[in-house]
C-alpha cells in the first residue's frame, strides 16, 4: 500500500459530494487532468512534489470544482429568485411585523398588563418574529434555488410598477374634498351632540353627550382646531407636502390627541348624565373599551403624522430630511 | 477597477465564444484535454485550464462533443470528438464570425451601407 498522495486527497474531497453515478467519471477526469498538468510542470524542471502541489492550486477549492461539475449553485439565493425573495421580505417586515407587534401590545393592554410589561412582551415577540420572518422564507428560497426544473411563476409584469408620487394638484383634489367634508361633519357633530344624540326606545334624549362644562374652554378650543385643520388641508392642496407642513401636521395632531385623551381618561370629556342614561359602565366592558379607544386614537394620529412624513419624502424625491431644508 | 483589469475583462468576454468555435473545429480529430489546451495556446488562442475542462464537459452534455476513454496508456484519458450537431454549430458560428468580421471592417473603414 503506497502512501496517500495529495492527488488522492484532492480527488476524494472533490468527489465525495457528487452523486454515485457521476463519481467514477469525475474521479478519472480529475486524475487525468492533475496527472497531465503535473507532468507538464515537471518538464519545466520542478520536482514532482512541487509540480503536483502547483497543479492542485490551479484547480482550486475541490468543493467549488465539484459544485460546478454537478451544476450546484454556490450562492444561497441566485439572481433567478433574489428579487422575488427581496420583495417578499420587504413586505413581511413592513406589514406583518408592525401589525403583530401592535396586536401583541394591544392584547396585553386590554388584558390589564401595565404599559412597561406590555411593551416588553411586544419587543420580545417582535424580535423573535423578525428572526422567523428572515429565516423561513430565506430557507424556502434556498431550497427552491437547489430544486431542478423551471423557475417559479413569479415573473415580473408591468403591473408591478410602482405608482408615481402624486405631485400634481389634480391628484390632491380628492384628498382636499375628503378632508374638508370629514372635518365639517366632525364640527357639526360636536355642536349637534349638545341637543342630544342618545336614543332610548327610539326617542331622543335631550342630554348632551359631551360634558357641558367644556363649553367654557375645551369645546371652542377643538372647534378652532378643526378650523386650523381645514386651513391645513387647503395648504396641502395649494403647496403639496413639505417639511414645514409635516411639522405643522405633527403639532396639530398633538394639540388634538393630548387634551382629548387627558379629558377622556380623567373622566371630564363625557357628560355624567349621558353615562347614566347609557348605563355606563357596562360591567367589565370598560376595561376593554377604554384601552381600545385610547389605542385607536393614538394609532390614527401617529399614522397620520407618519403618512405626512412619507408623502413629504416621496414628493421631494429625497431620502432624509436635513436641517437646512426644514 | 484599473484600465488593465477592464481591458482584460472585455478581452475575456470577446474570446469566450471563440474558444467554443476553436474547440469544435479542432476536435474534428479526437484529442484529450491537455493536448487540446496546448495546441490552442500554441495557435495563439489563449485559454485557461479552468475554463477549458468545464467547457468540454458542457459541450459534451449538450451533445456537441462525444467522448471515449482511451485506456491504452498507463494514464486513462478522455478523448473528445466533435459530433454531427457540433459540426453544424461550428458551421453556423464560423459563418457568423465572418459576418461580424466583415461588419466591423466596414465600420472601421467608414464604408457603411
Amino acid at each position: 500500500m503506497t502512501d496517500t498522495t495529495l492527488t488522492d486527497r484532492y480527488v476524494w474531497a472533490a468527489t465525495r459530494s457528487v452523486p454515485d453515478g457521476q463519481r467514477a467519471d469525475l474521479e478519472r477526469e480529475l486524475r487525468e487532468r492533475i496527472g497531465d498538468a503535473t507532468d507538464a510542470l515537471v518538464q519545466t524542471g520542478r520536482t514532482t512534489a512541487d509540480a503536483e502541489r502547483m497543479a492542485l492550486v490551479e484547480l482550486g477549492d475541490p468543493a467549488a470544482l465539484a459544485a460546478s461539475y454537478v451544476d450546484r449553485p454556490l450562492q444561497l439565493i441566485g439572481p433567478r429568485y433574489f428579487l422575488t425573495w427581496w420583495r417578499l421580505e420587504k413586505l413581511l417586515y413592513s406589514v406583518a411585523l408592525p401589525l403583530t407587534v401592535a396586536a401583541v401590545l394591544f392584547a396585553k393592554l386590554i388584558s390589564g398588563a401595565d404599559l412597561g410589561a406590555a411593551i416588553g412582551d411586544a419587543v420580545v415577540v417582535g424580535f423573535s418574529l423578525a428572526v422567523h420572518l428572515g429565516f423561513w422564507p430565506t430557507l424556502a428560497f434556498a431550497v427552491l434555488e437547489r430544486t431542478p426544473g423551471r423557475s417559479a411563476d413569479l415573473q415580473w409584469t408591468p403591473d408591478l410598477l410602482p405608482q408615481l408620487p402624486e405631485v400634481g394638484r389634480p391628484g390632491r383634489r380628492g384628498e382636499l374634498i375628503g378632508s374638508l367634508v370629514f372635518l365639517g361633519i366632525f364640527a357639526v357633530a360636536i355642536v349637534w351632540q349638545q341637543f342630544g344624540v342618545i336614543f332610548i326606545g327610539g326617542e331622543r334624549q335631550a342630554i348632551p353627550l359631551l360634558n357641558p362644562d367644556l363649553w367654557s374652554f375645551w369645546i371652542p378650543y377643538f372647534l378652532v382646531l378643526i378650523v386650523l385643520e381645514m386651513l391645513f388641508a387647503v395648504a396641502i392642496y395649494a403647496w403639496g407636502w413639505n417639511w414645514w407642513l409635516a411639522v405643522a401636521n405633527l403639532v396639530l395632531n398633538v394639540a388634538f390627541v393630548v387634551p382629548a385623551l387627558w379629558l377622556f381618561t380623567t373622566g371630564q370629556l363625557v357628560n355624567p348624565e349621558a353615562l347614566d342614561v347609557m348605563g355606563w359602565p357596562w360591567g367589565d366592558a370598560g376595561r376593554v373599551i377604554v384601552p381600545i379607544l385610547v389605542f385607536t386614537v393614538i394609532g390614527v394620529a401617529a399614522w397620520d403624522v407618519i403618512d405626512g412624513v412619507i408623502k413629504t419624502v416621496r414628493g421631494r424625491g429625497s431620502a432624509m430630511p436635513t436641517l437646512g431644508r426644514i | 477597477m484599473s484600465t488593465d483589469e477592464t481591458t482584460a475583462g472585455h478581452l475575456q468576454e470577446l474570446r469566450r465564444g471563440t474558444v467554443v468555435l476553436a474547440c469544435l473545429t479542432r476536435l474534428r480529430t479526437p484529442d484529450y484535454g491537455y493536448a487540446l489546451l496546448e495546441s490552442l495556446n500554441g495557435l495563439g488562442i489563449t485559454v485557461d485550464a479552468n475554463t477549458l475542462y468545464p467547457l468540454l464537459r458542457r459541450l459534451e452534455k449538450q451533445g456537441l462533443l462525444t467522448s471515449e476513454w482511451n485506456t491504452d496508456e498507463a494514464r486513462p484519458r478522455k478523448f473528445y470528438r466533435t459530433s454531427d450537431a457540433g459540426e453544424r454549430l461550428a458551421a453556423a458560428l464560423t459563418a457568423d464570425w465572418h459576418r461580424i468580421d466583415e461588419a466591423l471592417r466596414r465600420l472601421t473603414t467608414g464604408d457603411e451601407r
